[in-house]
């Protein structure tokens, strides 16, 4: 447990974070403002977080805001972290994470994809992935309606007795 | 030269799941290859925002069809996490002897799937027939052979019936017979052999670049670099078991550590039966009232276990109401499938792109998700 006090008086030293907790064994969560993401990024590479797990984004539809949230995994110490950053929901942008973490590059592709943030420096994060011809918002954020988009996709289609007759079901007589 | 588009998938038999790679060929080499991932994208973290609690746990063994209790695992540790409780000593036993008897399970699976893209089907054959008594056991546990939502938030669903661990040490016994036949058939194979030896390299700088965990960070890296010991989550550190590494990544090497993790797992079994305690309570309610309307504290929180790929994890969001405010999922083999076929596949033959796939431990349905 000393190494884990350790790095959090470091990190604590060192980014100056809005807010800082451990929300589980062995986590923590470090939260920052969004123009320091980057640097936070490099330095805790650094410090031996050299793997990056996921990179995700929460809807706070309410604060009108989109946090960030990258996982980091440091395995000489077994520590994972989070690192948050609120953005504003109605012009999300970010910078790439690319440059410090190349496995960064489809997870900001799907971020982009299913929130629509922006990711500065990364050409390909604007590029389709899961998604096949997709013309709605971006479907996790939480203003999307998924009944009203498949409701408008794929109609409800109206049934006679001769359909059933057609292909030999039930025989009305 | 004259360039050629080829498509492979979104079916085949050497592949795991539904998966396209558009490969730009020049005679036999692959000169350029785009991953198209989509075909199994079934919008879990969308519809588990929609569901309570506890009805999530028929949608998560989903995620990874081969290996649902990994999902379960993790998704159970998030949301005791969140709601701070600690669950009963017996259920981190039997949580631990179901995850590793998924690991065998898993492991045969992808140890006989080798036979899809070298065409040495015997080995598929042997190793899911294997495979299927052993979901006859998980049967008995839970009515269910592969998706078990058997280990539940709070717990585990129901203790062990009796009789079940002399049947999956029986079940043991058999394996120790069977598995050096598997190794005879598959790891001496000639053909075997002339695919895999000094093919599908794995550098060390590569698995730090990509972010690549489990068997193929430790094939090259030649660290313990396993979740169960740099992490250890329910009472991994109080039983002894290896962590088979080496320094030098081809496809035969992953084939060989994931042979060695077989007898680890195995060895873990037999000391968990040994260690459990025959009395006690295996599960406790994560909030009051009925298990379907539970709350969970607000909160976020990433959980992570060792899947038989490398780390998987959920990230957890809760807004303190009865519903799961956001899920993302960590697929194990997001890596290496999505930016690892971009890059790395290119320059390897035609004939290889399914073997690089199978032998990176690529699984569709948790990239899409």
């Amino acid at each position: 447990m000393n190494s884990m006090n350790n790095t959090i008086n470091e990190i604590k030293a060192a980014l100056k974070p809005l807010k800082m907790e451990t929300p589980a064994f062995r986590q923590i969560a470090v939260v920052v403002k969004p123009d320091t993401v980057h640097n936070a990024l490099s330095y805790l590479k650094q410090k031996g977080f050299t793997q990056l797990s996921i990179v995700t984004c929460v809807d706070w539809i309410k604060e009108s805001e989109f946090e960030l949230v990258y996982i980091l995994f440091s395995w000489t110490e077994g520590i994972h972290i989070q690192l948050r950053a609120r953005i504003d929901r109605d012009k999300p942008v970010m910078v790439t994470a690319t440059d410090i973490f190349p496995g960064a590059q489809y997870y900001e592709r799907e971020v982009h994809e299913f929130f629509g943030v922006e990711f500065t420096g990364n050409e390909d994060a604007a590029k389709p992935l899961f998604l096949e011809i997709w013309d709605d918002l971006p479907p996790l954020r939480k203003d999307f309606d998924p009944q009203a988009y498949s409701d408008s996709k794929f109609p409800m289609r109206e049934r006679g007795n001769e359909f059933v007759s057609e292909i030999g079901g039930h025989d009305d007589e | 030269m004259n360039e050629v588009k080829l498509f492979l998938g979104p079916q085949h038999p050497g592949m795991h799941g539904n998966y396209s790679v558009h490969m730009y060929v020049d005679g036999d080499i692959i000169k350029k290859a785009r991953p198209t991932p989509g075909f199994l994208h079934r919008g879990f973290e969308k519809l588990m925002e929609r569901r309570y609690w506890m009805g999530n746990l028929a949608l998560i063994p989903r995620i990874c069809v081969p290996e649902p209790d990994t999902n379960e695992m993790v998704y159970a540790m998030g949301v005791e996490a969140l709601a701070n409780i600690e669950i009963p000593e017996k259920a981190h036993w039997i949580r631990m002897l179901v995850l590793e008897m998924a690991r065998v399970a898993i492991h045969l699976m992808s140890l006989g799937s080798i036979g899809g893209p070298t065409g040495l089907y015997t080995a598929t054959y042997w190793a899911i027939a294997q495979r299927d008594l052993l979901l006859d056991l998980f049967e008995e546990l839970c009515g269910a052979r592969i998706y078990h939502m058997y280990i539940v938030p709070g717990g585990v669903r129901k203790d062990l019936p009796e009789g079940f661990t002399d049947k999956v040490l029986a079940m043991m016994d058999e394996l120790d017979e069977k598995i050096p036949e598997y190794e005879d058939l598959i790891l001496k194979h000639p053909v075997i052999h002339a695919r895999t030896k000094d093919n599908i390299l794995l550098p060390a700088e590569v698995v730090w670049e990509l972010g690549v965990t489990g068997i193929g960070m430790r094939s090259a890296v030649g660290k313990e670099y396993d979740l169960r010991k740099v992490k250890p989550y329910a009472y991994y550190d109080k039983v002894d078991f290896e962590v088979p590494t080496a320094t030098y990544s081809d496809a035969l090497t992953r084939l060989n550590l994931k042979v060695r993790e077989l007898y680890q797992s195995m060895r873990i079994i037999r000391q968990v039966i040994d260690k459990m305690p025959s009395k006690g309570a295996v599960n406790v309610p994560v909030s009051t009232g009925s298990a379907l309307r539970w709350t969970v504290p607000a909160g976020m929180v990433y959980s992570a276990v060792e899947s038989s790929r490398g780390e998987y994890g959920y990230f957890i969001v809760s807004d303190g109401k009865e519903m799961p405010y956001r899920i993302a999922v960590r697929g194990a083999s997001y890596p290496q499938g999505l930016l690892g076929i971009e890059k790395y596949l290119k320059g390897h033959r035609i004939d290889d792109a399914s073997l690089w796939m199978d032998s990176m431990g690529v699984c569709t349905p948790e990239i899409d998700r």
